[in-house]
């Protein structure tokens, strides 16, 4: 009984790591219509930014963390102010500029830091032990900080003005434009907040899975699953769904071992998609 | 040029009558040279542009497809099979097979997945390559699992074995022929149907197109075409292993036919030509060949929309333009 408390410990970790991963990328579908591929790439770009920094600056961790997703924010912005805006209504443009970017900067980062994994290490060690219950203290941690963040993004998306405009935006864009609102400042900052969340996920979690030059494209592929599971730009299907994959990605990691659990979970997918094609919460996907 | 000659010319389409002349061209390569790089080269471009015509069939109906890797595998892994289990080594029944097989799994995963429209379609296409490449891994006994299939006996056309580098550049050529014909026949006979799916679904249907069947239809032969594409691949790298078949490199195989151009069937490989070189080329840069390939994308993507082809097209025509009122011009002046 203890080991399934502690596995749904363990997957409520992971629901939050990928919660803020599916967050940044169904933001960036919801509000621009744009598919990320190099959402992959930020988060890798996070961890790298985070060891550098603890490793090179001495920074301490949590401000290590800080500087990744900022940065990662930074750079989400200029790239969508100076990039993306230019072929922002062509899906399969964009999809491809992404697609370079992300080349771009995984190989920039293999070109820097090599192919090895850096021995980055979270700062916090230890098991918190509550009778036979056994949990990592850094796992306590990423969903700390993760349920924070998407409580966050929920009250920016849904308590501000600049929120108010994102969601006016992604509704119709020509009425909000009418009313004053200004694509060319609120998709950059949309794109900017949505790639700092993957910044800071990557700087969060790389020291407790691993970093490496590639691990952007795993990522990736859970940031599918999770927005096709969630229904395309929906942020409550896609936090639904990202804690549900933690979920099933614990349990089956455990009880079946090996790469069963992710074919199990492509195929919970896929059986979502048969019996509800648009996802859980998703209304019109499939007319996307 | 006799009139039939010039009214088939028509019907075919003078793009697709330059992919098939083009790639026909290329059995001169083995002629020619025995450079290795010439003949890596070759089957490099070659496989890429098969896939790529698999990418511009569902394109045709604006469905970006990331199912490539999928039907890849399932026609390079039926060809290891057939050769290692079987026996085989007949290269016209295993191209067959390799063409029809994936081709009957399409049918299925085409009845799932073709539901869906737009970037839907495009996650979901992606999701199954991930299926597949870990059904790779966990079917070792058909597939052989993490270590792949080795050891498959060489080809044979009409009984001559197709065992060295030339013949397989031979075979590679072959297959891409055979799949550039298939895919400008479809894309020819049904261009009317796939223009009216791309443009609007919702009317074709209304006006009476069966939109279900055409989408099949290409799907289908998307998946047989694919197949051909890994059937190359492994016969190229001697083995199957599910490495060859990443999700990941669906995004290539469209990147192909995107900075190609995606209007035309020459985009697919004119895109696979410049792009599969231009690695080649930047692999001389090692780690940074990736960014250049990277950078390449990017640029053509904010300088030439269109891609490469829809691009020197453009300008043909703007030259043309600028041409036709100075000919007038002159015609007025003329006395």
């Amino acid at each position: 009984m203890e080991g399934i408390i502690s596995t749904g410990l363990i997957g409520i970790s992971l629901g939050g790591q990928y919660a803020l991963l599916a967050l940044g990328f169904t933001l960036i579908f919801g509000i621009l219509g744009v598919v990320n591929f190099a959402h992959g790439g930020f988060y890798v770009l996070g961890g790298y930014v985070a060891y550098s920094a603890v490793q090179f600056l001495g920074l301490p961790y949590a401000l290590a963390v800080a500087l990744a997703a900022a940065s990662t924010a930074v750079l989400g912005f200029l790239f969508e102010r100076l990039l993306l805006e230019r072929v922002i209504d062509d899906h399969l443009a964009t999809l491809m500029l992404t697609l370079g970017l992300y080349l771009m900067m995984s190989s920039g980062i293999l070109a820097t830091f090599g192919p090895e994994s850096p021995a980055f290490d979270f700062p916090l060690q230890g098991v918190l032990r509550a009778g036979r219950l056994y949990l990592p203290l850094e796992n306590i941690v990423v969903i700390g900080v993760c349920l924070t963040a998407i409580v966050l993004v929920y009250l920016v998306i849904y308590k501000t003005d600049f929120g108010r405009a994102l969601r006016a935006l992604a509704d119709d864009r020509r009425v909000a434009m009418a009313q004053g609102m200004r694509p060319t400042l609120l998709f950059p900052l949309a794109f900017a907040l949505a790639t700092g969340l993957a910044g800071l996920t990557g700087a969060l979690v790389t020291p407790i899975l691993s970093l490496a030059p590639h691990v952007g494209d795993p990522v990736l592929a859970i940031s599918f699953l999770v927005v096709i599971l969630g229904g395309l730009g929906s942020i409550a299907g896609a936090t639904i769904a990202a804690f549900a994959v933690g979920m099933v990605e614990a349990y089956s990691a455990v009880y079946l071992g090996g790469s069963k659990g992710a074919l199990l979970l492509f195929v919970v997918v896929l059986i979502v998609l048969v019996i509800r094609p648009s996802g859980l919460m998703g209304q019109t996907a499939r007319e996307a | 040029m006799s009139t039939s000659l010039t009214t088939l010319l028509r019907k075919a389409g003078a793009a697709e009558i330059a992919v098939i002349v083009i790639i026909a061209a290329a059995f001169a390569v083995p002629v020619l040279t025995a450079n290795p790089l010439a003949y890596s080269l070759t089957n490099q471009i070659l496989i890429a542009a098969t896939a790529s015509f698999s990418v511009y069939i569902m394109l045709r109906m604006n469905l970006m497809t990331f199912a490539v890797p999928t039907f890849m595998a399932i026609g390079g892994y039926t060809s290891a099979i057939c050769g290692l289990n079987y026996g085989m080594t007949d290269v016209i029944v295993i191209g067959l097979l390799c063409f029809f097989i994936p081709a009957l799994f399409a049918l299925p995963i085409g009845a799932l997945v073709l539901r869906l429209r737009g970037v839907y379609f495009v996650l979901v296409t992606f999701v199954l390559t991930e299926i597949t490449q870990l059904l790779l891994f966990e079917t070792p006994t058909l597939t052989g699992g993490s270590n792949g299939l080795i050891g498959m006996p060489a080809l044979t056309f009409f009984g001559v074995s197709l065992a060295d580098n030339r013949a397989v550049v031979q075979t590679t050529i072959g297959l891409a022929l055979v799949a550039a014909i298939v895919t400008a026949v479809v894309t020819r006979v049904f261009r009317q149907q796939f223009a009216g799916i791309e443009e609007n679904e919702m009317l074709s249907q209304s006006l009476g197109l069966v939109v279900w069947h055409y989408k099949a239809f290409g799907f289908v032969i998307a998946g047989g075409v694919s197949g051909l594409a890994g059937f190359a691949l492994v016969n190229m790298l001697l083995t199957a292993h599910p490495t060859s078949f990443a999700p990941l490199s669906s995004v290539n195989f469209i990147a192909y036919a995107f900075i190609g151009g995606q209007a035309s069937i020459l985009g697919p490989l004119v895109g696979a030509g410049v792009l599969v070189w231009a690695a080649e080329l930047f692999s001389l840069r090692g780690e940074y060949s990736q960014m250049l390939f990277g950078l390449l994308i990017v640029v053509v993507v904010l300088s030439a929309r269109a891609g490469i082809v829809g691009t020197l097209f453009n300008l043909a025509t703007l030259m043309k333009g600028r041409n036709q009122p100075l000919r007038l011009a002159a015609t007025e002046e003329r006395p």
